[in-house]
């Protein structure tokens, strides 16, 4: 019984514009997902390797100046005129060979630097973070309203079936820009606050917007394969073990495809460039890496590009048909 | 008349099939009962005034917005109930109530308030924090309303709005009904099952059979009987009541032990009931003018033979 039962009133006011109310979508999203307690353990545990690319970044600007780290540091980073594959990189640091140049100068080295670290960062701990914490989430946007008719209370509202898809798809935005976006933009502001020179801005004042780059390619096809999972299915866990299984599926088959030929270098690289496009892991992997401008060269493909434009657009397409299609009687 | 819905050419198919077959149909102001049996397209239509569906030839206007061009804006002044159960997994009572007045545009505080506004009038106390999943039907079919009701809309459509709920919140749902057509001036579209419903708070019957509207008229047009005449309610002996009135001269039908119509002018054939009534000791419980029974007249219209050539 409340206090102060004023019955039904009329309301007036200004309402916000029509094309703006995915967001309520996006935030409500946002809301829910933010309740289980596994996701934000997920996300803590997710932010520690950006503290140690901080402490990369941090030794990287300490051997500016000190010889000794100068020496440690050596091992890490790859000559721009070197171009090195992920094996290649992996076999010198083995080998405690230095692979900076010793010609190049500090300005680009330094960019050189912040890239690899910036790539390290998004191509090994946080892929695996974003297959994790989707595969926590995604399962569920959509395929529970499904299950519980819930789209029927968003699409009685000014919100097409793509404003809706679209504010979903916010909420996996959102959330990987928490494990990859921001992380990354901290690491390179902390770069330009450790280092001694001035003009270091001026030398790394593109590394955001390749983070920025890095992070669309990461998330736009991610979301749309996971959102269009989530929307064939009423059962959220049908949607998980085919988000798991595209990933698991393409790397294992990855790896016995080029597998036969890992003491050959030369076989190495061509049959990773024939077989990259079935593993999503490594054609993400390809794309960051072209991103933040460490692909050795001759090893560009428009494959990866396209194939990732592709996923997008279908992945939200069967997501959008879905939707529209359950308002079918 | 004026009207919220007023929709030509109507048509809608479902794999070849007419869900809508050519539907002209116009929604007045007030209270509007949409009836029809299963798979007349009710539901349809209701969708395709909100755009939900796609459809596949028809235009209009509804509340004064060109249909369906502008469908879009036209559902930031319809509230609608669906029939469906249907709710966000994991939201409280009060949050699912403050998303949809958001999903309206509501600015987020005024979506609150306005939330725990259309919350106490439909009933809804402590369980609005709980969340939704364990709501019983009743109380889902209640929160439904108050989402429903939360942006204020101008037309309130409702798709089987009170399945699920026992006869006292029935009764209660009604009288909102009720309060929001005649205090608030809001027009209402009931699409129900239940003919007393209809009944209670309609002003207008529209029934649509096979996707085809077979009737559109006013409740009281509706129950208007053919002959005049006056309905009578006994405690019992209906039956020795009839016959006496019979020998009256008057023409009588009796349905069970304690209903009978009797055919003619009212004034003067009250005090010839009133005498056999006396005359055969038999208790008048109650005494109305004779009206269609909104039962009979949908059974009719609906029933095949009737339509069969249609």
């Amino acid at each position: 019984m409340p206090i102060l039962d004023i019955g039904y009133r009329k309301w007036s006011g200004n309402r916000s514009p029509e094309w703006l109310r995915w967001a309520v979508v996006a935030t409500t999203g946002i809301s829910l997902v933010w309740r289980g307690t596994w996701l934000k353990r997920f996300l803590l545990f997710a932010s520690f390797p950006a503290i140690v690319t901080m402490f990369g970044v941090g030794l990287f600007e300490q051997s500016t100046r000190d010889e000794t780290y100068r020496r440690m540091f050596n091992g890490f980073l790859a000559s721009r005129n070197e171009p090195l594959g992920p094996r290649d990189r992996m076999n010198r640091v083995r080998n405690r060979e230095p692979i900076i140049s010793e010609s190049a100068d500090i300005a680009t080295q330094r960019h050189q630097a912040w890239s690899y670290m910036l790539l390290w960062y998004f191509r090994y701990p946080q892929a695996l973070w974003i297959v994790v914490v989707i595969g926590l989430v995604a399962p569920r946007l959509i395929s529970y309203d499904l299950r519980s008719h819930g789209y029927l209370l968003y699409l009685s509202r000014p919100l097409s079936p793509k404003s809706y898809v679209f504010g979903k798809a916010c909420v996996l935005f959102f959330l990987l820009a928490m494990i990859t976006t921001f992380p990354a933009i901290a690491v390179y502001s902390f770069g330009l606050l450790l280092s001694n020179d001035p003009g270091a801005f001026f030398q790394t004042w593109d590394i955001p917007f390749r983070i920025l780059l890095a992070t669309a390619v990461l998330v736009l096809p991610t979301s749309a394969v996971a959102l269009a999972f989530s929307s064939m299915t009423q059962e959220s866990r049908f949607a998980a073990f085919g988000w798991f299984a595209v990933w698991i599926v393409g790397w294992v088959t990855y790896l016995v495809l080029t597998g036969s030929a890992m003491f050959n270098a030369d076989d190495a690289l061509k049959l990773h460039q024939r077989w990259l496009l079935i593993s999503p892991y490594h054609v993400l992997g390809h794309l960051q890496e072209e991103i933040f401008g460490v692909l050795p060269d001759g090893q560009h493909q428009v494959g990866p590009w396209i194939l990732c434009g592709a996923v997008t657009v279908v992945g939200f397409g069967i997501a959008r048909w879905r939707v529209a299609r359950m308002l079918k009687v | 008349m004026h009207s919220v819905i007023d929709i030509a050419g109507l048509t809608k198919r479902y794999a070849g099939n007419f869900a809508l077959k050519n539907v002209d149909l116009i929604v007045p102001v007030g209270v509007t009962g949409l009836l029809g049996p299963n798979g007349s397209g009710k539901s349809t239509f209701i969708k395709a005034v909100l755009g939900l569906v796609r459809v596949d030839t028809g235009s209009g206007i509804v509340l004064g917005g060109d249909w369906p061009k502008q469908v879009k804006s036209i559902r930031d002044k319809i509230g609608y109930l669906p029939e469906d159960d249907c709710y966000i997994l994991g939201l409280q009572g009060i949050e699912s109530v403050q998303m949809m007045a958001k999903l309206s545009g509501l600015p987020s505080t005024e979506a609150l308030r306005r939330a725990h506004e259309v919350l106490d009038f439909c009933d809804i106390g402590q369980e609005r924090y709980r969340n939704v999943e364990t709501y019983s039907t009743g109380m889902r079919q209640k929160l439904k309303f108050a989402q429903a009701l939360v942006h204020d809309p101008q037309l309130i459509i409702l798709d089987e709005p009170t399945t699920g709920l026992d006869p006292t919140q029935r009764e209660e749902f009604l009288d909102r009904i009720h309060a929001l057509a005649h205090r608030f001036e809001k027009s209402i579209l009931l699409s129900t099952h239940i003919l007393h419903d209809v009944q209670q708070v309609c002003d207008h019957v529209i029934i649509l059979v096979r996707g085809q509207v077979r009737l559109s008229e006013s409740l009281a047009n509706m129950q208007r009987p053919t002959q005049s005449g006056l309905q009578i309610r006994v405690v019992r002996d209906a039956g020795r009541l009839a016959a006496s009135l019979r020998r009256r001269g008057l023409m009588v039908e009796c349905s069970g032990d304690t209903e009978l119509r009797v055919q003619g002018e009212s004034a003067s054939i009250a005090k010839t009931i009133w005498a056999a009534s006396m005359d055969e000791s038999v208790l008048i419980e109650r005494m109305d003018e004779a009206r269609n029974s909104l039962e009979h007249s949908f059974l009719e219209i609906v029933s095949e033979k009737n339509y069969a050539n249609s």
